[in-house]
């Protein structure tokens, strides 16, 4: 009886896998956190292509991933600026056919013909991100303006971090005033000292949410992705956020084609989805980083304009520094990582 | 004997609450009108119903279900068989088998993810259902065979035996005599086997492609992005089944053995 | 004779298979590249070294090896503590409730362990259930920091792998024979003699077989770090995984898992010295 229950529940299953053969799909892979279920549902009615949704929380992630599957296992990706030089330099992404997006004069000239890949031959930017730092003003009466502002003791186990190594090594580095992106061993042993004075008010690290440690006055401080801080001060109108003093992160993700992605037509079609205008600020109301989609702006409200954090100011923009690709000296970094925890 | 009654009891209750006390928590917050899971404000069964519309969500659900269906049949069938082999043949690194089968119970999942993922890899197998199958079957077969042999070495040989003496061919002996005697070790198995699969996150971490989210990677990526009440709703549909199918079967024990009794 | 043989291979067949595809291959894998180099861009350099296994004495990650190992003993321990006298516990009742205990013990275990944890940062967490009740009742005055510290990571271990303790623990004692304590007993022997002379000696394999299976997981159960004790600090399992997934050192992974391998089989050795039947692992 049971044995039988057990075969027809498997037939069904197997049926509703066999069901999806003859449809349109399309792979793509993403950060957790970056497109709304909605608009993937949307574009799945609209178009009848099965969009197949994963997500990862790191570029290195994205790479390991990219690097061990078969390739055409996705279709789309969003690596970050210097992760697409790596990738380009590897060979594991594909050039795109700029002819097939009918929506690339919406986005904003700022962030094209970026270093990273001067003439968009691999990459079209999708949103940018910015490290802020976000404070909870009810209950942290000081000014906080700057890295080195954390340090004091007040904060004791009070401060939240993202879980991203280059970031917040990045961090110290900066606050030391050195390069964000240094090799060198001496200024990398500054940044682990100045780590270690801030140890005691690290309440812990977390690479997705950090903002819910905010809003549920878990912690008082928090650095955070500028969307994190903005959605924070949205719900809470005392958290602030504040672009510091010393310099802070800075980066751009991008759309890419991995090499060998085998649903072009249907890749395109969603990245041109994407970067129309009322598409692009849907998602942007949802996690609202900073567009890079001019036209979009028109489309948003006016909570997400007149966030700081939200839409970062150009001149804002001129101060931050872009993650960069340092090569096996990545090392370095892990291992003063495993030391600092 | 002298024992302590009052004592004992308190140690039970205790350990009850501890092991429970999370999972009442669940059960409760899902049926609250608050999105956040901090005080109760009012019953709902809303959170209830926004499950059933969550496309991610099902689809992590039917995926996970048919992972733990197939590799618990596969490493069912595979594993039983295995156990009986072991036992009645002698076959060139025997001994070296039957070491290697202990590594998936004992090393860390993380390693054995990463290994199965590197294999997957020169294989060149794409990531998605088939890879998360094999995994799951590759930690499931170990746990149906030492549940099956234990069951296994306490069989009398004389009844093989007696059969065989009369003419039974040994797939019939095997059909017919050792299947039956051994089924509740099959069983334990086959159950330890679906749980496991139920549950593990870190090997389908690494084995997991597109369209294969499975629901613990599903509820992984939740519990970091924010936690909302229809996750708890989740939980208290899937204690339910589960509890569902415990009483059953404790039903269905309590009859065999009523018959035995009777019989 | 020739059927026999035909019959064999059935019989084995999948088996061998299964232990060459699905084990001994990617051990193999995780052996070989472990004396690989790793170039700058996550890829690996087939040239053999032993630098690896060299890195692995490093201070930073000695003291990684450490905490690892000293979260997996204080689990291991705070496990036995809490099993031993719940299994004592019950063993005293008739063999029916003992029957019934014992499944209302594992209905925890089988739902999704990451669900639990889910369950504890509502409990655990500033505006939790625990500090929530504490302050109504002003036992507190203001609410007390219970995650994100060592303690929340114990507290998550304890609870995923106490059934692994339970199990093989409630095994070995429900077959002591009752017989031989009551004799104990009216020899005049107290409580505590008993248990040391007569309770102990007969568990010790059930003892440290669930020791092993609390244990070894508990070097590499990495969310349980990351969400419970919010990343701050690192275990075994951490760093394997940022090998992997962020450093792009492969080779080191490999050779860190090795390591860990070569752990576990020390503890089996250890574990089938003291008398203990493979079989008996896994708890089932």
């Amino acid at each position: 009886m049971i044995k039988k229950i057990i075969v027809i529940l498997f037939m069904i299953m197997l049926c509703c896998g066999c069901n999806n053969q003859e449809e349109r799909t399309l792979n793509v892979l993403n950060w957790s956190s970056y497109i709304p279920d909605e608009i993937i549902r949307d574009f799945e009615r609209k178009t009848s292509i099965k969009v197949n949704y994963s997500t990862y929380s790191s570029n290195e992630e994205l790479l390991a991933k990219i690097s061990s599957v078969k390739e055409g296992t996705y279709d789309l990706i969003f690596p970050s600026d210097y992760m697409i030089e790596i990738m380009k330099s590897k060979g594991m992404i594909e050039t795109i056919d700029k002819s097939r997006l009918s929506n690339l004069s919406n986005l904003n000239y700022n962030f094209l013909g970026l270093s990273y890949d001067s003439g968009n031959d691999y990459s079209i930017p999708f949103l940018a991100t910015s490290v802020v730092i976000s404070v909870n003003t009810d209950n942290i009466k000081e000014d906080i303006i700057s890295y080195s502002d954390l340090l004091n003791s007040k904060y004791k186990n009070d401060i939240v971090l993202i879980d991203d190594q280059r970031i917040i090594i990045g961090m110290a580095l900066l606050a030391c005033g050195h390069d964000m992106n240094t090799t060198s061993e001496e200024e990398l042993n500054d940044a682990y000292l100045w780590l270690k004075k801030l140890k005691p008010n690290i309440k812990a690290y977390d690479s997705d949410s950090p903002k819910n440690f905010l809003i549920n006055n878990e912690a008082n401080i928090a650095v955070l992705w500028n969307a994190e801080g903005a959605i924070a001060s949205n719900t809470n109108k005392s958290i602030k956020n504040i672009f510091p003093s010393e310099g802070f992160a800075l980066s751009i993700d991008n759309f890419a084609i991995p090499r060998g992605a085998k649903n072009k037509d249907e890749l395109y079609e969603f990245m041109d989805y994407i970067l129309d205008a009322q598409i692009m600020a849907q998602i942007i109301e949802s996690y609202p980083y900073k567009t890079v989609n001019k036209k979009s702006e028109k489309y948003l409200s006016s909570e997400y304009m007149n966030n700081n954090a939200s839409n970062i100011s150009d001149a804002i923009i001129s101060e931050g520094y872009f993650v960069k690709n340092i090569g096996d000296k990545i090392k370095l970094y892990d291992k003063l990582w495993a030391k600092i925890k | 004997m002298k024992n302590n009654k009052f004592l004992d009891n308190l140690i039970i209750i205790l350990v009850f609450i501890f092991l429970f006390a999370p999972i009442v928590v669940l059960i409760l917050f899902s049926f609250n009108t608050s999105k956040m899971n901090i005080t109760f404000e009012g019953f709902t069964l809303e959170w209830y119903k926004k499950l059933f519309t969550n496309p991610t969500l099902l689809d992590a659900l039917k995926n996970t279900l048919i992972v733990a269906f197939t590799s618990t049949i596969v490493s069912t069938i595979i594993g039983t068989i295995s156990a009986y082999g072991i036992k009645k043949y002698d076959f060139k690194g025997k001994n070296i088998i039957n070491a290697l089968i202990y590594i998936p119970v004992v090393i860390p999942e993380i390693v054995l993810g990463i290994s199965l993922l590197c294999i997957y890899t020169l294989a060149k197998l794409e990531l998605g259902m088939l890879t998360l199958i094999l995994s799951h079957i590759c930690f499931s077969i170990p746990f149906v065979i030492i549940s099956v042999r234990s069951v296994l070495d306490s069989l009398d040989d004389n009844l093989e035996n007696a059969a065989s003496d009369l003419g039974a061919s040994p797939i019939k002996i095997f059909f017919k005599i050792i299947l039956p005697s051994i089924m509740p070790g099959i069983l334990s198995g086959a159950q330890l086997a679906f749980t496991l699969s139920l549950d593990d996150v870190v090997i389908s971490y690494f084995a997991a492609g597109p369209g294969s989210n499975t629901l613990p990677l599903y509820i992984y990526s939740l519990i970091k992005t924010g936690i909302t009440p229809d996750v708890n709703a989740l939980i208290s549909l899937i204690l339910l089944v589960v509890f569902l199918i415990l009483t059953i079967s404790a039903f269905i024990s309590v009859r065999k053995l009523r018959q035995e009794a009777l019989s | 004779m020739k059927k026999n043989n035909y019959l064999r291979a059935i019989f084995v067949f999948p088996l061998i298979i299964y232990a060459l595809f699905l084990i001994a291959l990617p051990l193999l894998y995780i052996f070989i590249i472990s004396f690989f180099k790793s170039d700058s861009y996550g890829g690996m350099i087939e040239e053999l070294t032993l630098m690896n296994y060299i890195d692995l004495f490093d201070v930073v990650y000695v003291k990684i090896f450490l905490q690892s190992f000293l979260v997996a003993i204080i689990t291991t321990i705070i496990c036995v503590l809490i099993a031993y006298p719940f299994v004592l516990a019950v063993c005293h009742k008739s063999k029916k409730t003992q029957k019934i205990f014992m499944t209302i013990v594992m209905l925890p275990f089988l739902t999704n362990s990451l669900i639990r944890m889910y369950g504890w940062i509502v409990l655990l967490r500033k505006s939790g259930i625990i500090n929530e009740v504490l302050l109504r009742l002003n036992i507190i005055e203001s609410p007390l920091s219970l995650m994100y510290n060592f303690g929340a990571i114990i507290v998550g271990m304890v609870y995923t792998l106490l059934p692994f303790m339970l199990l093989p623990l409630y095994s070995s004692v429900s077959t002591i024979n009752k017989s031989l304590l009551e004799a104990s007993y009216d020899l005049g022997a107290s409580k505590f003699k008993t248990f040391k002379n007569i309770i102990l000696p007969q568990t010790i394999p059930g003892l440290f077989n669930g020791a092993l299976m609390v244990f070894t997981p508990a070097l590499g159960y990495f969310f349980i770090v990351d969400i419970l004790g919010g990343g701050k600090i690192m275990i075994l399992g951490n760093l394997i995984k940022n090998q992997f997934l962020t450093a792009r050192n492969w080779p080191f992974g490999a050779a860190i898992s090795m390591f860990l391998i070569f752990i576990t089989f020390l503890l089996i050795l250890v574990y089938k010295k003291l008398g203990g039947k493979m079989d008996d692992l896994g708890g089932a």
